[in-house]
């Protein structure tokens, strides 16, 4: 099985819903009869330069802009490379495989991820690994990391999984959150942690710090050095420094069950 | 006991016979600390009472020294073993001797020791020490619990690999002319033994010197002495001994796999050949049900080096 190169022949002149180009049924197939494909009112060939690649099950996605909506939306396996920036929903409900992102993504990056690895170049916007109006869960595992900042309300009703962020969050990041790690390296934006309910946040700083957060102290607990492991194994070279061995430890939200912390390493 | 002595190496006397080892369920766990000190206090407390699965519930023993860049947290640590009839038998093991003795030691923490796709709720009972409190983390495939205790967070995996595999009751039944240059020989061959994986020695030290046959002449006692192999009832009943034997001491070996235990016979059998003569030790046997019960017979002659 080899891989395929699908290169956006012009920037879409609307929003382009590109949840369809996964990696695993594309690449099975020639690159003649992935050209042949029925996309939107024509078939793939008309919106794409296809050409095949020497990576197995790798799908590079060449060109595409913030337009583009939907991209590795349920991602199950393989290998997604995108060449460009990408719109909402990116890697939305991604079940496995690896979905990076060479520039820049919209709102709703990896909302309700359960598996697998998303990263992402640049910044990405609002509600990273969170979920839309309607559901239940955010990210219920899986490991985001974005290479910039990224928007307001990271981690909304988050259950499970890791979210690293080189640049730091918006407001409010890991809001209504029940489980799960948000590192950001640049620190938390105003009001981390509203109505968290379990949860860790890890940051050199937090802007605002709500008063419904408690201090614990500063101690050395073993669970940062294996977050720090994991991560590093994770990321590899991006990977954020090591933790410093102790850090303090605020116990929040106090207006729910304080079972959250926001872990302060600065 | 079978045999007859017919092979001789280095002047100690090998006897044609086989060690009867039983099939059994086995885990392993790596034990942390903030020093290995305190990684092996955690470990022996927690392997104590851990000789036999008849009288302790478990045979626990340690199994080696974990660096500090091979731990899970990256602190030195320890592994043990942990062997029980049946996974069923194992668990309740687990959750007294990790809950009383890994929980409860300054600095700990407890991680799986065994990958295998059978899992015991390691985590099952300690955690709930947390009263609520205990936080869940799962990193990849792997989940941790961090319960609050007064020198901070115990973490602790949530499940730990068991085979069904494992090995117990390899032996070697070593006799001599000299107390003290038998027992000398015999802690030889045990730290022989240590240094192979996935193998303990649950006794004492290593060593038994109260070797048991099936059965008794009370009621209710299922083992008792193996009186063949006692040098005082030499005169007054039917012996396994030579007329210059005047102690016995045996290994047990528990194994998380047979080849592990067949490895480990051999190293002991060679500690005692390379050294045994000039320490009066005179022969080397085995125990064994005359094959009737155990599934696994190590024969000596195999493992001669």
């Amino acid at each position: 099985m080899s891989g395929l190169r699908l290169r956006l022949k012009s920037a879409p002149a609307g929003r382009l819903d590109l949840s369809c180009l996964q990696p695993e049924p594309l690449t099975a197939r020639a690159v003649d009869e992935v050209a042949r494909l029925p996309f939107e009112d024509g078939t793939l060939s008309d919106l794409f330069e296809i050409t095949a690649i020497a990576d197995a099950n790798t799908l590079i996605l060449a060109g595409p802009t913030s337009a583009c909506d939907g991209i590795g939306d349920g991602l199950a396996s393989g290998t997604l490379v995108v060449e460009g920036d990408v719109g909402q929903y990116a890697g939305r409900f991604m079940k496995g495989g690896r979905l990076d992102i060479r520039g820049s993504a919209g709102d709703y990056l990896g909302a309700g991820m359960k598996r697998g690895l998303l990263t992402v170049a640049g910044s990405a916007g609002n509600f990273v690994g969170g979920l839309l109006p309607g559901e239940k869960f955010g990210m219920a595992g899986g490991v985001i990391r974005v290479g910039g900042d990224i928007g307001d309300r990271a981690g909304d009703r988050m259950r499970r999984g890791t979210i690293v962020v080189k640049g730091k969050t918006g407001a409010a990041a890991g809001s209504r959150m029940a489980g799960g790690t948000i590192w950001a390296e640049g620190g938390f934006g105003p009001g981390a942690g509203p109505l968290m309910r379990r949860g860790t946040l890890i940051g050199p700083k937090a802007e605002q710090m709500l008063a419904t957060f408690s201090d614990c102290g500063e101690h050395d607990m073993v669970f940062l050095r294996l977050i720090s492991r994991f991560v590093a194994a994770e990321l590899g070279s991006v990977a954020p420094p090591p933790l410093p061995a102790k850090v303090r430890r605020y116990a929040g939200d106090m207006a729910t069950i304080g079972k959250g912390e926001l872990l302060l390493t600065g | 006991m079978t045999g007859s002595q017919n092979m001789n190496v280095n002047g100690v006397a090998i006897d044609d016979t086989f060690a009867e080892a039983f099939g059994m369920s086995g885990t392993a766990l790596i034990i942390t600390a903030d020093t290995l000190k305190w990684a092996m206090i955690a470990a022996t407390t927690m392997t104590g009472f851990g000789t036999s699965v008849i009288g302790c519930g478990a045979e626990c023993g340690i199994d080696c020294e974990v660096p500090a860049s091979e731990t899970p947290d990256g602190r030195p640590g320890v592994r043990v073993l942990v062997f029980g009839f049946s996974p069923d038998a194992i668990l309740p093991q687990l959750k007294n001797r990790v809950g009383q003795c890994v929980l409860t030691s300054p600095g700990s923490a407890c991680y799986n020791g065994l990958d295998s796709p059978q899992r015991l709720a390691l985590s099952a009972g300690p955690r709930f020490f947390g009263d609520g409190w205990q936080i869940s983390k799962r990193f990849g495939g792997r989940r941790f619990w961090r319960v609050p205790v007064m020198d901070g967070e115990f973490t602790i995996e949530d499940t730990c690999g068991f085979t069904t595999d494992a090995v117990g009751g390899g032996n070697l039944l070593i006799l001599g002319r000299d107390r003290a240059g038998l027992l000398e020989t015999t802690e030889a061959a045990v730290a022989a033994i240590a240094k192979i994986p996935d193998v303990i020695t649950p006794f004492p030290g290593g060593i038994v010197r109260s070797g048991s046959k099936v059965g008794s002449k009370y009621k209710g006692a299922i083992a008792s002495t193996n009186n063949a192999f006692c040098p005082t009832l030499r005169g007054t009943t039917k012996t396994e001994l030579d007329a210059d034997t005047i102690a016995v001491l045996e290994i047990v070996i528990d194994g998380l796999t047979s080849q592990a235990v067949a490895d480990a016979m051999r190293a002991g059998l060679k500690a005692v050949t390379d050294i045994g003569a000039a320490k009066g030790v005179t022969r080397v046997s085995a125990g064994n049900y005359g094959g009737k019960l155990g599934q696994h017979h190590y024969h000596l002659k195999d493992y001669v080096a």
